[in-house]
């Protein structure tokens, strides 16, 4: 009796955490870090600020700069691209070329797109001149 | 002995009343069955479209837009940037989701030179408010659609209803129950959708077949998915 009580013990917290595991697979590591990106694109599409933008920047520099923090030890998809539109927008279309161009290399299915972008900066300074 | 057959019973109580919890329809499916053209063409990258908003919140289109492109990334698939697919399609032109909607598949893949487009549809971003009682509900239908032969991949449906209700657990008496309508008022007023649209993302997510930069690409054929009728 008291033996198959003690076995029960041990049995129960397994059960209960293999059907927690059911609900919510959660991996030590995610696939890629994040960071804040999720929270701070939300505020910014919310309120379109000097702040928020700043913040957004932030987020994905952060995401970039913490692979370690992941299992693929690589930068999410779109990170590079969203950070060179940040710098576009803000008026800096060199440091916005570079950004398409290491998208296009981390992910090489980005390539045609990026190419298109990188080529309207470069005729939209192109007729500035 | 007795005694190991009574527990036996007892925690099978306990697993399916947790899996309903999980899933309140039964009848499950495996990826491989219910998504077969995903393993056939195995899209590598997915043109997220700024989703379509059928809700009746004008505001739902720009919050949900925030939600998408992390829970498919993470499944696997090169997403495509849509705060910038979205501004580039309007600088194109294209200023809303309808026109975007009906726009030819290989336009988009000479465009943006995706495998697959992604279109989210907003089904329900709102709250049901009673005074006594407020639930709120997201509810989002997704589909993916090959740009190569035009055929739909998969699609699926990811809703989430919340409780807002208050419910203090008082002596009851008319000043409780004033407590408890104003929380719940309080409760429906500030709600944070999005947070409850990352949820229902990720209903809807679970039961995609991986991409390519997940490990589990190709061999979660296996994987068992709630076959759901999709929510009209």
């Amino acid at each position: 009796m008291k033996k198959i009580l003690k076995k029960v013990k041990y049995i129960v917290p397994v059960i209960a955490v293999i059907i927690l595991a059911g609900c919510a697979p959660q991996p030590a590591k995610p696939l890629y870090n994040y960071a804040g990106y999720s929270d701070s694109y939300y505020a910014y599409k919310k309120n379109m600020t000097p702040e928020s933008t700043l913040q957004l920047e932030k987020s994905i520099e952060e995401a970039i700069n913490g692979t370690e923090n992941s299992r693929s030890g690589r930068v999410a998809p779109g990170m590079h691209a969203n950070l060179g539109y940040l710098y576009l927008k803000a008026g800096k279309p060199n440091e916005a070329i570079a950004s398409f161009t290491i998208e296009k290399t981390v992910y090489p299915e980005s390539t045609l797109f990026m190419d298109k972008l990188i080529t309207r900066i470069k005729a939209s300074e192109g007729t500035k001149k | 002995m007795k005694l190991m057959k009574y527990l036996a019973i007892v925690l099978l109580g306990i697993l399916v009343l947790f899996t309903s919890g999980c899933a309140p329809k039964i009848n499950t499916i495996t990826k491989g069955e219910k998504f077969p053209k995903m393993y056939d063409q195995q899209p590598r990258s997915l043109l997220i479209l700024p989703p379509m908003n059928e809700s009746t919140d004008a505001e739902a289109k720009d919050y949900y837009m925030t939600t998408v492109e992390m829970p498919f990334a993470l499944m696997g698939y090169y997403v495509m940037p849509v705060e910038i697919v979205n501004d580039v399609m309007k600088q194109e032109g294209i200023t809303n989701t309808e026109m975007l909607y009906d726009l030819p598949l290989n336009k988009l893949q000479e465009y943006f030179g995706a495998d697959a487009v992604l279109y989210t549809r907003i089904k329900k971003w709102d709250t049901s408010y009673m005074v006594v009682a407020s639930h709120l509900t997201v509810s989002v239908d997704s589909e993916i659609v090959s740009t190569k032969t035009s055929e739909k991949l998969w699609s699926y449906n990811g809703t989430v209803v919340q409780d807002l209700t208050n419910r203090s657990n008082g002596g009851g008496g008319l000043a409780e129950l004033i407590v408890n309508v104003i929380a719940t008022a309080i409760n429906t007023a500030t709600a944070d959708y999005v947070k409850y649209a990352r949820i229902a993302n990720i209903k809807l997510t679970s039961s995609v077949p991986t991409g390519p930069y997940h490990e589990s690409h190709m061999k979660d054929q296996g994987i068992q998915i709630i076959d759901q009728i999709p929510v009209k």
